[in-house]
């Protein structure tokens, strides 16, 4: 299981908003323990998946210069679930950011239609924080990350198809 | 990989509070991913963690009922520490409510009994055949996979 | 601008209880948020948030919780403020009751500060001010 739970950027307003969908598939072999015979995404990981939208969406308001980590879950609310075949968007608000922390709302939808809320708060964590042997790098926002955000300002304009008119 | 995310039970009393164990090991692959610098188990993990404690909790209750056990909501789920590799995250849930087809329940994780996590969150709880008949069968097969992997996390606890 | 008191008492306590997830019951003006009603260090953090949306203020970083003082060698001797410390404690903190903590200015006591009666007080002066 890769750590990656959103595949791609479908809009991106600095400081703002952004949103990201994530297609669920059988070819993910961990949905086939969850549960076997029926396989269902995880409520866990839409969190997660909203938590990387957000998170990304707080990092590039502060040019990524800090380590964004996941410190709240506000609240996190869905109605139904999600199964292969279904894509999810997430879409994130940036409520407000200072320098030690940041607050987001967002949105989960599924095919279009809303599924789920989730509310998050993201701690700024440096050296001088936590005194807990952190890298001297930033650490959380790998190429993966960036790549993702990367990929949608290249593609702007060419379009990413993300609704198969279901 | 198996998404499973409790190792082990160690206490459990009936429809009330539910003890288990997440070993955090090196060699769970999505770490290589977070972060590939500092490999730290992810907080929606630790929720996962508690979630899974409490659906174990809601099978046995119910006799396995139910197959599916479902996160409905969380609130106020705070992170407090980095869990490392090697570390045994301990999972305290207590049970607030529950109902034939939802529950309530606050839960928290602690590392060498430091809080690393806490969290307030509700489940819900039903067989695929309510909504669909033709899915007994499914219904059937998880909930003897189910049955036997709660005998394996359970093997060294008596059920009070 | 006027404040009614009994208003900011109410919004305070909604945030409260959203934020920390206790019972209104709990939510009393004398409540400690730390030893009473539980808050970490995160929910501080998202307290404030939470009072700057609900009454449309700004709260700069440290006006509502200061957290210049622990770290400040002129403010702290062991486990005790200074009287230098505790007079800029209080000078940070018109909107605390110092009557129980300043016979005893212990660093471990300085939470118990930190009520919802303190909060309010912050937010009425915040208001009277705008």
């Amino acid at each position: 299981m890769r750590w990656i739970w959103i595949d791609a950027f479908v809009e991106f307003e600095s400081r703002r908003r952004a949103s990201a969908v994530k297609n669920i598939s059988r070819a993910e072999d961990y949905l086939h323990d969850h549960f076997s015979g029926y396989p269902v995404m995880p409520a866990s990981l839409l969190i997660e998946g909203m938590a990387q939208t957000a998170g990304i969406l707080v990092g590039e308001a502060r040019g990524f210069k800090e380590n964004v980590i996941l410190a709240k879950i506000r609240k996190a609310e869905f109605d139904g679930y999600a199964v292969p075949g279904d894509q999810i968007r997430f879409d994130a608000v940036l409520e407000t950011i200072d320098d030690r922390a940041a607050a987001t709302t967002g949105l989960v939808l599924k095919n279009g239609n809303a599924m789920g809320k989730v509310d998050l708060i993201f701690s700024h964590v440096n050296q001088a924080d936590r005194s807990l042997d952190l890298p001297d790098e930033n650490f959380v926002f790998t190429d993966q990350f960036l790549n993702l955000l990367a990929s949608f300002r290249s593609s702007v304009g060419h379009g990413i198809p993300t609704d198969v008119g279901k | 990989m198996k998404f499973g995310f409790v190792d082990s039970i160690i206490e459990l009393t009936r429809s009330e509070r539910i003890v288990a164990v997440k070993a955090v090991s090196a060699a769970e692959e999505y770490l290589a991913d977070h972060f590939p610098t500092f490999p730290v188990l992810p907080g929606v993990l630790m929720l996962e963690a508690l979630v899974e404690s409490a659906a174990w909790l809601v099978r046995d209750a119910q006799a396995f009922a139910s197959s599916m056990v479902l996160l409905q909501n969380a609130k106020n789920v705070t992170f407090k520490s980095f869990v490392k590799p090697g570390s045994l995250l301990r999972l305290e849930v207590t049970c607030r409510q529950l109902a034939q087809g939802d529950s309530d329940f606050d839960g928290i994780g602690f590392c060498n009994q430091t809080e690393v996590v806490r969290a307030r969150f509700a489940l819900q709880h039903f067989c695929l055949q309510e909504r669909e008949p033709s899915l007994a069968a499914v219904d059937r097969r998880i909930t003897e996979e189910a049955k036997e992997r709660f005998s394996l996390l359970r093997r060294s606890v008596n059920v009070r | 601008m006027a404040v009614n008191g009994n208003e900011v008492f109410s919004k305070v306590q909604d945030v409260l209880t959203d934020a920390l997830g206790v019972d209104a019951a709990e939510v009393s003006s004398e409540a400690t948020l730390q030893g009473d009603l539980g808050a970490e260090s995160i929910d501080f953090l998202d307290i404030v948030f939470r009072l700057e949306k609900a009454f449309a203020i700004k709260i700069p970083k440290g006006e509502l919780f200061p957290d210049d003082i622990l770290n400040n060698p002129d403010y702290v001797a062991g486990d005790r403020l200074t009287p230098t410390g505790l007079e800029r404690l209080k000078t940070a903190m018109p909107h605390a009751d110092f009557s129980k903590f300043e016979g005893e200015p212990s660093v471990s006591k300085m939470p118990d500060l930190f009520t919802v009666g303190t909060i309010v007080k912050y937010v009425e002066n915040k208001l009277r001010a705008a």
